[in-house]
């Protein structure tokens, strides 16, 4: 009992102090890092449900865009971990609850954004000629379903030729197909202008908002709306026939056909629902970028997300939360900062032990680094806990 | 269509074909043997290769500021090079072994591959790292010997640098060694009895952890030379350049047949050959609709589409027998 | 009147070897045991059964309707289900999450049942979770269903399995070996479940079995095979002192001894 007080004392202080931290010392990253742990800490604590969930209703949709007023970067780095957190939840059904390693997720989030990029600006009048376009702003609403639609059919097309290959095979298909969808996207601007190469789509409608709020607290609040609903089908695919067969086929496809699972059926199930995720914030990244191009759809990002899955606990849905938040602002604001503060300190002509930073060649640059911190997290966790940091736990029922 | 034309690209397409395969051939080996020892990806294979170039590049650059790039003969300097990048490749692809993927050896198929997709982006990093702060630059060019540059007429429409020649000489040369090590020694007798079955191997004397180590220098090793003479061939390289070539190689081995090392040498040839094809006739062929730029979509293509229709390759897979 | 299940001339060849050649059977209810020495391709048979392996040459129907082409799956809807030789859980799942993954092929739920998750949901969901349990009980694996499938005592482990089997339904259930590294006890009663398994669901039953004590209490019918080939048929008395069958696994010589044997021994 004495602990539950405690720990419900404690949650509530830490988000509130955290978040006063914030607005005190509004560049510092480490309060922010700390407002990000105290939620951290309220997932974890042993606290009644209502509380926790009035604590992050309380911090998501009050403080946060708070903070946004005080600091307008935060704000941004929340948007972006909202979207990596939906992207990661996509990734977590295919590789983490089905078990099927697809290196090329970063397509469905490329078809996703150039879906709404091209018909939501004038670049359409390009392909079909005239000035029909771009489509009325309030369009995007319905683009958000076609977004997931276009995505979960690309999911299935690709599916279809991939999915009795064995686990290592499918997953260098799915790199290729990856590749080939980021080459065309590069190469699209011929015969037909499809894509406009490298040279990217803009500009880009963005939704007319209610109320006149201004699109960075918009954006905010629609990707942590679009989080929620997926966070939810993802809970109910999980705890229902539809996971557990995905989580029979990733442990033993062949015992699991023979008990009456249709393989492919549920594989291409797998794919189509991971790639809708992606379908749908490709439309919103799409928007609140104004500007895409295919530099945002490469390898990198698709093994990214593969580090934020494998990070939090593969077929754990509060481990893809966990996973997409760390990976994410590790990459926005701790390498960034790193690079920032390195900056700061060569031009005060700080030395260590003698030999002065301002000496370190111009080329080293540590927000250039996310290939490194992605590539340490995958092996070490690999070797030391390969069930992630937040491990999908087992259902336990009251069984009568 | 301009036939001519096409036929009067003809032999110099053959030739870069040619270049082209038995470098995909050389990085081809070390994926195809390490497949064959351990049903693995190594991943991590294509930094391995730039590796190589990349102490190459160091050597060469570190000669030429020393003056004594012009000084030493075209042939030594290639020999110390291609050398130098094998030693580093073999050994780095040993410690890549014993660090990250021997932990794993009894874990399911994807942790391992997963690791080995780590240490991929993880090297890739490093080399940025390193170079960033030694020379400040990690987009480097190969310095120019030229020796190495001047073209050998073979008809009077034909011709081809020396360094073409010398790249072919080179992959043969240690393509016909690797053969005879992996056919004709006793070494290469225990890399085949391990790769066909570890357990009984190991019931044998073989010690597995070794011959695996072994397997991974030499097929690093071949890899490095290759970075080395695709650094010549090529002239630029910077840390993310191993990326596309490895994936064709594995596309080549793939083609061959996995674990089989004449497959991996056929696959890569024919890989190679295929993509010089693919980047000149076809933006001839589709009025520049489509152009070289596609090749790289060619080669992903054909890797799709050998994994799902041919998966055993041209000359079939050469793996472990299972339970 | 068309058997329940009738497999006519099965034939299957890998590369060069022959494991199963021409073999007939008949199944019309009851419980039937396969035996013979190993590597007769009994597992082979079961796999051509269940649908894992398509015959070179024979056809296999059950209640009239071939089940030539048709993947594992299907063929669990149709009403076969089986166990395996070595144990195939989905280790990491717990016991009644096992079973419930048997039940995939009788769910009524579409994925709109699922996202929504309306009544409809909740309550075809109770009710397989309720059946769930029942299953458990019946192996007598109750109070189980929480226990992570991996950490389950062996013994568990292979009455688990049946009731996974038995979450899918079936009217034929095939058992493969499913009282190997038992002791006499468990396999005891798991006779007992069995016999109560036909008489209290009509199931009929097919077993791959070593323990000749297990087959002999159990089988109202035994069929031998050895080296690919059907070498006897019938009751289990008959079969026993059959002298081919007796040579198949004692070799030769053996039956002469065997028949004399007997002849002072009664």
């Amino acid at each position: 009992m004495m602990t539950r007080v405690v720990h419900a004392v404690l949650a509530v202080a830490a988000v509130g102090l955290s978040a006063a931290a914030v607005s005190i010392f509004p560049r510092s990253i480490l309060a922010f890092l700390l407002f990000q742990g105290s939620l951290l800490f309220v997932y974890l604590a042993r606290i009644p449900g209502w509380l926790r969930l009035g604590l992050f209703g309380l911090a998501l949709l009050v403080l946060m865009p708070l903070i946004g007023f005080v600091n307008g970067y935060y704000l941004e780095v929340a948007t972006q971990v909202g979207i990596f957190v939906a992207l990661a939840l996509g990734l977590n059904i295919v590789v983490g609850l089905a078990g099927l390693l697809d290196l090329g997720y970063v397509a469905f989030f490329a078809v996703g954004a150039y879906s709404w990029a091209i018909v939501g600006s004038p670049h359409a009048n390009l392909i079909f000629g005239g000035s029909g376009f771009p489509l009325p702003a309030w369009t995007f609403y319905a683009f958000l379903l076609v977004g997931l639609v276009v995505a979960a059919a690309t999911g299935v097309l690709l599916g279809l030729p991939v999915l009795r290959l064995r686990g290592d095979y499918l997953a260098i298909v799915t790199l290729g197909f990856g590749e080939v969808i980021r080459v065309l996207a590069n190469n699209l601007d011929k015969p037909i202008n499809l894509t406009n190469g490298p040279r990217g789509i803009t500009p880009i409608s963005r939704p007319p908002t209610a109320f006149g709020v201004p699109y960075s607290e918009y954006f905010y609040f629609l990707v942590l709306a679009i989080v929620v609903v997926v966070v939810l089908a993802n809970r109910r695919l999980e705890d229902s026939h539809v996971g557990r067969a995905w989580e029979a086929i990733r442990e033993d496809e062949l015992a699991a056909q023979a008990m009456g699972v249709p393989l492919v059926r549920m594989k291409l199930l797998a794919f189509a629902c991971g790639a809708s995720f992606a379908g749908v914030m490709g439309v919103v990244f799409s928007a609140k970028q104004v500007f895409i191009n295919p530099e945002s759809f490469t390898f990198l990002e698709s093994i990214g997300v593969l580090a934020m899955v494998i990070l939090g606990g593969m077929g754990s849905i509060p481990g893809a939360v966990l996973g997409a938040t760390v990976v994410t602002v590790l990459n926005l604001q701790v390498l960034k900062g790193l690079s920032l503060w390195l900056n700061e300190l060569k031009n005060a002509g700080v030395t260590v032990l003698g030999f002065s930073l301002a000496d370190l060649p111009t080329q080293f640059e540590p927000a250039k680094y996310e290939r490194m911190i992605f590539g340490v997290i995958l092996v070490l966790m690999m070797i030391l806990r390969p069930q992630g940091i937040l491990p999908a736990r087992r259902r336990q029922r009251e069984l009568a | 269509m301009d036939f001519e034309l096409l036929v009067g690209i003809l032999p110099q397409v053959l030739i870069d074909g040619i270049i082209l395969g038995f470098m995909y051939a050389l990085i081809a080996l070390g994926y195809t043997m390490v497949y064959g020892v351990l049903e693995f990806i190594n991943f991590a294979h294509s930094e391995i290769f730039i590796v190589g170039a990349f102490v190459g590049v160091e050597i060469l650059l570190g000669l030429k500021a020393a003056g004594l790039l012009e000084a030493l003969p075209w042939p030594l300097l290639l020999l110390i090079v291609v050398l130098a990048g094998m030693t580093v490749s073999g050994l780095l692809a040993v410690a890549i072994e014993r660090a990250a993927y021997r932990p794993l050896r009894g874990a399911p198929r994807l942790i391992p591959l997963i690791s080995a997709i780590g240490v991929s982006f993880f090297l890739q990093d490093v080399i940025r790292l390193v170079e960033s702060i030694w020379r400040n630059a990690f987009n480097l060019v190969y310095p120019t010997i030229d020796a190495l540059n001047e073209r050998f007429e073979i008809t009077t429409t034909i011709d081809v640098s020396v360094k073409s020649l010398v790249v072919i000489a080179g992959a043969l040369l240690m393509l016909w060694v690797l053969h005879a090590l992996v056919n004709r020694t006793k070494v290469g007798t225990a890399i085949r009895a391990v790769a066909e079955d570890q357990a009984a191997a190991s019931l044998m004397g073989i010690d597995v952890n070794r011959i695996i180590a072994l397997t991974f220098l030499i097929g690093g090793a071949m890899g490095g030379a290759a970075g080395v003479l695709f650094g010549v061939q090529y002239g630029l390289i910077n840390p993310y350049t191993g990326f596309v070539p490895g994936l064709k190689a594995f596309t080549a081995a793939v083609l061959g047949g996995i674990g089989n090392i004449p497959g991996a040498m056929i696959g890569g040839i024919v890989l190679g050959l295929l993509e010089a094809f693919a980047a000149s006739y076809l933006s001839l062929l589709t009025g520049g609709a489509f152009g070289a730029e596609y090749k790289d979509i060619f080669a992903f293509s054909m890797l799709i589409l050998i994994l799902i229709f041919r998966p055993k390759g041209l000359l079939g897979e050469i793996v472990r027998e299972r339970a | 009147m068309t058997a329940l299940f009738e497999a006519r001339g099965v034939t299957k060849r890998f590369g060069g070897l022959t494991a199963v050649s021409g073999v007939d059977f008949v199944l019309a209810g009851g419980i039937a045991s396969i035996i013979g020495p190993n590597g007769a391709g009994k597992t082979t048979l079961f796999n051509v059964f269940t649908g894992l392996y398509e015959p070179d040459a024979g056809t296999v129907t059950f209640r009239g309707r071939s089940l030539g082409g048709l993947r594992p799956d299907q063929i669990t809807a149709l009403g076969i289900c089986r166990t395996f030789q070595n144990i195939r859980l989905f280790g990491n799942m717990t016991a009644a999450e096992n079973v419930l993954v048997g039940m995939h092929a009788r769910v009524p739920l579409s994925l709109w049942d699922v996202l929504s998750r309306g009544p409809r949901f909740r309550r075809v969901e109770s009710r397989l979770w309720t059946r769930a349990a029942e299953l458990l009980e019946r192996v007598g694996l109750r109070g189980a269903g929480n226990e992570v499938a991996r950490n389950l005592p062996y013994g568990d482990q292979r009455r688990l399995e049946i009731a996974r089997a038995l979450a899918s339904e079936p009217t034929l259930l095939l058992l493969d070996e499913p009282t190997a590294g038992m002791t006499q006890a468990e396999a005891a009663t798991l006779m007992a479940l069995l016999r109560s398994l036909v008489a209290d669901l009509g199931l009929a039953v097919l077993l791959i079995e070593h323990n000749m004590r297990v087959v002999m209490g159990v089988s109202d019918r035994v069929t031998v095979l050895d080296h690919g080939e059907k070498i006897a048929e019938g009751h289990p008395q008959e079969v026993q002192a059959n002298p081919r069958v007796i040579e198949a696994y004692l070799g030769r010589g053996w039956a002469g001894r065997a028949r004399s044997h007997r002849a002072d021994g009664q």
